[in-house]
């Protein structure tokens, strides 16, 4: 049984997480008891598939893999001509802070078939894959055996609920890239290759999983089509705001009282989730800093705390809604140490096939160094500028680049004094405090 | 040493579960070669490129390409610490100093003198509610402290069978 740290039970704006802690809830009796697949019965025996689009259209249901991208819309990129398709989900979770979509896959598993099962309906495939990263060893297990338990319940098959729409699933595990979370390197490792992102076009909606139209989506946005289709697009556009529908999972980490994945409604403000819900600061701390999506949406400080959490709103505040990690740093801790080890992972992550990612990266973390171990200068700061302003802006071939210079520019915009206290002046303010802290 | 006859029976399975068969086989051979050892040899990427119908300089390419290949002995449980930043903000660091310690190696690269531990810092494993935590023996070991650290050691070395005793798996 999975080990539960996060929302769970019924609630108002529990969505995804109203059943779980439930006994049984991975298994396929437990699930159908909650009224599982019956979003999946009602596409397969009552819809046609661009009435399951129109459904998903409704909702307003947006990618929650990082791009906010429309559903609905990207289903609609796929051809309607006949011939082999495919829906990949994305199960490959990397992105520094994130785990829900883990929460998720822990909890129930059969929840990930199901939406899998009506995803690939709505754009006529007849076979998901996903792609699951190497390292969730339970997770796998639990997809492995719901699928099994689906397919001998012929909820999926040959032929689901009697129909004659054949629907399978095959489980395919990653080796420990981060590049591989991004759609295009996933599909290269699918194939067999080194992760290395493709130039684009063609999208995968025309040429993905071996030269065939796919349909990429992100772990939670596929379960939450099962909510949809059960419960209807509507019900569903209730929640949030009018750009950003729906609820979201949050994992909250670093220096909270109560580090866990939180679900919660779009557009209410990042205070109610970090100092409600994971209980804010520990005692005799003060928060610090916060990054609102995963390690790649740009640092906000903790004075920014009541942001609300819709997309529009975190982009109006110069940051993004990402994967929907939260990070959160307390007073006790140094932001331009904890640049430099994001800019580590970034570089040591870096697929190597564009220049300023690849060598930018490198220069960030060498210069890094320099500053931590005291022999910065200005000479320094300049360079981290530079470095920043080369990785992004569409000079590289997919997003890791640009988020490791959004890392490098929001940590210098936001806590400028103490790249300038340790790069000018040898001294860290923060641990001082720290130690004469503790 | 080669692949096991029941190793080479598998790989040569696994092509007809893809699409674009022995590609996407790659990295399933690559799983199954490393279980020999623990880790990959140019021996083992030879052997899974001949199963595979595929060029080895391919192989190796991909082998290299993914951090969970392994190209150097490893001990035979091998803590993945994740040193991310949810986990380093809540003293990761300090757990992967006190491991490599208490597993009598002095670097990551090192395989402990009985053999039975090496410790990896590794990126985020997607369990940060949990921070500090690693992956160990297949499962994930959450809000680490230098007494949990001890007690998955000793039980480890405890379980150890003593020479000459038989043993199974
Ligand atoms: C460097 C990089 C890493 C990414 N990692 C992930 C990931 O781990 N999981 C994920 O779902 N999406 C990830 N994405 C986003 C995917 O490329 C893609 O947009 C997403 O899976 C689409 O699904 P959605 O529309 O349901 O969000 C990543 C993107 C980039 C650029
Ligand atoms: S930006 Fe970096 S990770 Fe992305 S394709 Fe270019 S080199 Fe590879
Ligand atoms: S940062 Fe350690 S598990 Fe995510």
């Amino acid at each position: 049984m999975a080990e539960l740290r996060g929302d769970f039970g019924p609630g108002p704006d529990r969505v995804l997480t109203e059943h779980f802690g439930k006994d049984g809830l991975d298994t396929l009796a437990g699930y159908q008891k909650v009224g599982g697949y019956e979003g999946w019965k009602k596409a397969l025996t009552t819809m046609t598939p661009s009435e399951v689009i129109d459904e998903v259209r409704t909702s307003g249901l947006r990618g929650r893999g990082g791009a906010g991208f429309p559903t609905a819309t990207k289903w609609s990129f796929i051809p309607k001509e006949p011939g082999t398709k495919y829906i990949v989900c994305n199960a490959d979770e990397s992105e520094p802070g994130t785990s829900k979509d883990r929460y998720l896959l822990e909890n129930s598993p059969h929840a990930l078939v199901e939406g899998i099962a009506i995803a690939c309906y709505a754009i006529g495939a007849h076979q998901g894959w996903i792609y699951i990263r190497g390292e969730y060893d339970l997770q796998y297990q639990m997809l492995q055996r719901a699928i099994d338990e689906a397919r001998k319940a012929k909820l999926i098959g040959p032929s689901p609920f009697g129909s004659k729409y054949a629907v399978d699933i095959q489980l395919y595990r990653g080796h420990g890239a981060y590049i591989c979370g991004e759609e295009t390197a996933l599909l290269e490792s699918l194939e067999g290759k080194r992760a290395q992102p493709r130039s684009r076009p063609p999208f995968p909606a025309i040429k993905g999983a071996w030269g065939r139209p796919t349909a990429l989506n992100n772990v939670e946005t596929l379960i939450t089509v099962s909510w949809i289709l059960a419960h209807g697009g509507a019900a569903y556009a209730k929640f949030g705001t009018e750009k950003s529908k729906g609820t979201r999972l949050f994992s909250v980490s670093g220096n909270v009282q109560r580090p866990g994945v939180y679900e919660m409604e779009f557009g209410r403000p990042f205070r109610e989730l970090i100092e409600g819900k994971a209980g804010g600061a520990l005692p005799g701390r003060k928060l610090k800093a916060f990054w609102p999506g995963g390690s790649s949406a740009p640092v906000l400080p903790a004075d920014m705390l009541d942001t609300p959490t819709d997309l529009e709103s975190l982009a109006a505040a110069g940051s993004m809604g990402g994967s929907g990690g939260v990070i959160v740093m307390d007073d006790s801790h140094c932001m331009v140490k904890a640049a430099a080890r994001l800019l580590q992972f970034y570089a040591h992550e870096s697929c190597g096939k564009c220049t300023p990612c690849r060598v930018g990266g490198n220069w960030a973390v060498r210069t890094y160094a320099r500053i931590l171990s005291g022999q910065g200068s200005d000479v320094d700061l300049g360079l981290l500028d530079r470095v920043q302003a080369g990785l992004q802006g569409g000079r590289c071939l997919c997003g890791l680049g640009d988020a490791a210079g959004w890392v490098i520019e929001s940590s210098m915009n936001r806590f400028r004094q103490e790249y300038e206290e340790h790069a000018l002046h040898n001294n860290c303010s923060v641990e001082q405090g720290a130690l004469a802290h503790a | 040493m080669s692949l096991s006859p029941h190793a080479v029976e598998e790989i040569k399975e696994l092509p007809t579960r893809f699409p674009a068969q022995s590609r996407s086989a790659v990295m399933p051979a690559l799983d199954i070669a490393q279980e020999e050892l623990g880790y990959l040899t140019p021996e083992l990427i030879k052997e899974v490129a001949g199963l595979l119908d595929l060029d080895s300089g391919y192989v190796e390419g991909v082998a290299t390409f993914y951090s969970l290949f392994h190209h150097k002995p490893v001990g035979k449980h091998r803590f993945y610490m994740c040193t991310n930043l949810s986990c380093s903000l809540r003293g990761a660091e300090d757990l992967v100093k006190h491991a490599l310690d208490q597993v009598d190696v002095s670097t990551t690269d090192e395989v402990s003198p009985d053999g039975l531990f090496s410790v990896e810092e590794v990126e985020c494993l997607g369990a940060c509610e949990f921070a500090p935590m690693m992956r160990l023996d297949h499962k994930f070991e959450y809000d680490l402290t230098t007494e949990k650290l001890d007690a998955l050691i000793a039980a480890r070395r405890d379980s150890q069978p003593k020479k000459k005793k038989a043993s199974h798996g």
